[in-house]
């Protein structure tokens, strides 16, 4: 099969959010000699670029976004030793190690799932740790993972506050200017991102991803 | 009916099950499969549809989503399986009448049908928005003081004695009761003490929904509000609401807000989620009747089409094969001072009022700030009663949507319309509409009789 044929079966099964298809063809293309990071660029991420405009143009639904960033997940378990083996010490790495989380007392994910999901689709590595988590949790698990960015959701107003509380800890803890902070919400707005002091917000999980990549690329 | 003991024991004891496995493989894959198997389909020129073999396909395809998933526990990502007899036996079970608030301010609540002979019933407020404490009675006054206006609802405190109101803190019980304490004194004042509520809208755990069951707070002829979780799941936080109501005696109201675009997909799969939401809700909420609140995956708001859609789907669905008690949530994507406002208000209405449904509202400019205001509750009950009173068909009730949506459809932007806050379109003192606001309202009342509607 020629190079640009495992490319589309790549490309297809992650927008069809097939793993298994997707697992196959990325074995397929290695074992023709495919380029890696052709892999990764021209059939993954262009794959996980045309899910996220579907999902805008309402064509998708939060389904499809899952089962893509499960293609893509499988996938990336079959490239990867082959990327680290050829490109190893280049610039192939992940964008940058993010943590999501909906910030401690709210119980809503759909919306930080998508972000979640995009950010994944668009190469980052992101850890998410699900809802109602506590803030000391968040901030010990970036510590941890030695993420840069920190993105937080909050729907419910009376749980927006939490937000705060976590950058008034990492500035207590002499942090604050390791991690990049975003927060999202229903009512989260400009105003409240210069109230608390966070770096930056976005209106939907699109801008998110370009937010995080103007922020991470600065 | 299902022991409510018998729920907790099976979310401690049933099948353990990855969250987003219960997501993804239960809840997305069984919905898209019925989708297809039950030939599924919108039309966004049929917001409204009188197709009798569609609302059937609907419920049958809810009703084996239902049976096939149950539920399922995140606080022990179990599942909480649930039997076909105990389904039915839920269905059985659905109150068809519920008696809310005491005295000459009693109302029935009723399981409408379709073409029902009784008119809709109006909870007047805006739910859960957050409203500074400032002008939260007046807030509430301008709805409970509307003769059409037969229950009472409110936003939510986020401030009390100008602290801030955070979830889950000893402040949530102080805000709930204080929420409550100024409902109590609005119904007084307005002359309406025994009016209904649905309250306990600062309650946003647990925390202070538990505190305010008390007389002098929410009374066993209010209701409360028992979540929920997209889709399908409850967690032990929210079972605690519906065992507290147990032996006080507060009527719950079960609120699964469909996510339109999320897990069941599209419209269709939405209607799907959202009919099994009810069916799973007769059980592990204890449901005494249901809260219609799918809300727009990016618009939030209830007067899109594709959620217009789902409101009818569902609430049709259940007035033709079985009818319960439903109270749909009215949430335009406008605020107060907006003529936009008033026209969401309007399509809201004659869709809720064909499709079996009664109506709350409206959580103006989405529910997100306070730029609300009893004007448009007023025109919301007006045009719903006007829909009733001309026996509008469904295929009229159609016509008149798609004559309202190009008056509107221009505000679902990333920026909306969100208007302006309450007391900058009524007089706080006399609690009226300021001129321009009342202007508008008349206007838009003009332009919705030449359209032929007899509000």
């Amino acid at each position: 099969m020629p190079e640009n044929q495992h490319i589309q079966a790549i490309i297809e099964a992650v927008i069809e959010g097939e793993a298994e298809d997707a697992a196959e063809a990325t074995l397929s293309a290695l074992d023709s000699n495919t380029d890696p990071l052709v892999i990764l660029n021209e059939g993954l991420m262009i794959g996980a670029d045309e899910v996220g405009k579907r999902f805008e143009r309402g064509e998708y639904f939060l389904p499809e976004l899952m089962l893509a960033g499960r293609a893509l997940k499988a996938a990336m378990e079959v490239v990867k030793p082959s990327l680290l083996k050829k490109y190893e010490g280049t610039d192939t790495k992940v964008k940058a190690r993010v943590v999501s989380a909906t910030v401690q007392t709210d119980i809503h994910d759909i919306g930080k799932n998508i972000v979640s999901s995009m950010l994944t689709a668009a190469g980052y590595e992101v850890t998410d740790m699900g809802v109602d988590v506590p803030i000391k949790s968040i901030i010990d698990k970036a510590e941890e993972i030695g993420a840069q960015v920190i993105c937080l959701s909050a729907l419910l107003t009376t749980s927006m506050p939490f937000m705060r509380d976590l950058i008034e800890i990492l500035k207590a803890r002499g942090i604050r200017e390791k991690y990049i902070v975003l927060v999202g919400g229903a009512s989260v707005n400009e105003t409240w991102v210069n109230h608390i002091g966070a770096d930056g917000t976005a209106r939907n999980a699109a801008d998110a991803v370009k937010v995080v990549h103007t922020l991470v690329s600065a | 009916m299902l022991n409510y003991l018998e729920i907790l024991d099976r979310a401690n004891t049933g099948p353990y099950l990855a969250e987003e496995n219960w997501d993804l493989e239960k809840v997305a894959m069984t919905t898209k499969k019925l989708v297809k198997k039950y030939k599924l389909e919108w039309n966004k020129e049929e917001l409204v549809t009188d197709d009798a073999s569609l609302s059937e396909a609907i419920y049958n395809a809810g009703y084996e989503l239902a049976v096939t998933l149950g539920s399922y526990s995140r606080t022990t990502e179990r599942v909480i399986e649930i039997s076909q007899d105990e389904i039915d036996g839920g269905i059985r079970n659905m109150p068809q009448n519920v008696v809310m608030g005491e005295g000459k301010d009693a109302r029935t609540l009723y399981a409408r049908h379709l073409n029902d002979e009784r008119a809709p019933l109006f909870f007047g407020g805006s739910p859960g928005t957050p409203v500074p404490e400032r002008f939260f009675l007046a807030n509430v006054m301008s709805y409970m003081q509307e003769p059409l206006i037969d229950l009472a609802t409110c936003g939510t405190l986020v401030e009390v004695d100008g602290r801030e109101v955070r979830t889950g803190n000893p402040i949530e019980i102080v805000s709930t009761r204080r929420e409550l304490h100024y409902m109590r004194q609005g119904l007084k004042r307005v002359g309406r003490a025994g009016m209904g509520m649905l309250a306990a809208q600062s309650s946003v755990s647990e925390l202070g929904d538990l505190a305010a069951a008390h007389p002098d707070y929410l009374r066993p002829c209010d209701s409360h509000l028992v979540p929920m979780l997209n889709e399908l799941k409850m967690d032990h936080r929210n079972i605690s609401r519906a065992v507290n109501s147990l032996e006080y005696g507060m009527v719950n109201a079960s609120l699964p807000c469909v996510i339109v675009g999320g897990l069941g997909g599209g419209p269709t799969g939405s209607a799907v989620v959202n009919v099994a939401s009810y069916l799973i809700a007769n059980i592990t909420c204890l449901a005494d009747y249901h809260i219609l609140h799918p809300i727009h995956m990016r618009h939030i708001a209830t007067s899109t089409r594709d959620v217009l859609w789902v409101i009818n789907a569902t609430g049709q669905a259940f007035a033709r094969h079985a009818p319960t008690i439903i109270v749909a949530d009215i949430y335009p994507k406008s605020g107060a001072g907006t003529k936009e406002l008033l026209y969401e208000t309007a399509a809201n209405a004659i869709v809720n009022a064909v499709s079996g449904n009664h109506l709350e509202g409206c959580g103006s400019a989405d529910g997100n700030a306070p730029n609300c205001s009893g004007l448009e509750a007023r025109l919301m009950a007006e045009v719903a009663l006007a829909t009733h009173r001309m026996k509008m068909s469904l295929k009229d009730a159609n016509d008149y949507v798609l004559k309202l949506l190009p008056k509107y459809e221009h505000v679902f932007t990333q920026d909306g319309n969100p208007g302006k806050p309450f007391d900058e379109v009524y007089d706080l003192q006399k609690l009226q509409p300021l001129d321009f606001w009342q202007k508008m309202y008349e206007e838009v009342k003009t332009e919705l009789k030449e359209m032929g509607l007899k509000v």
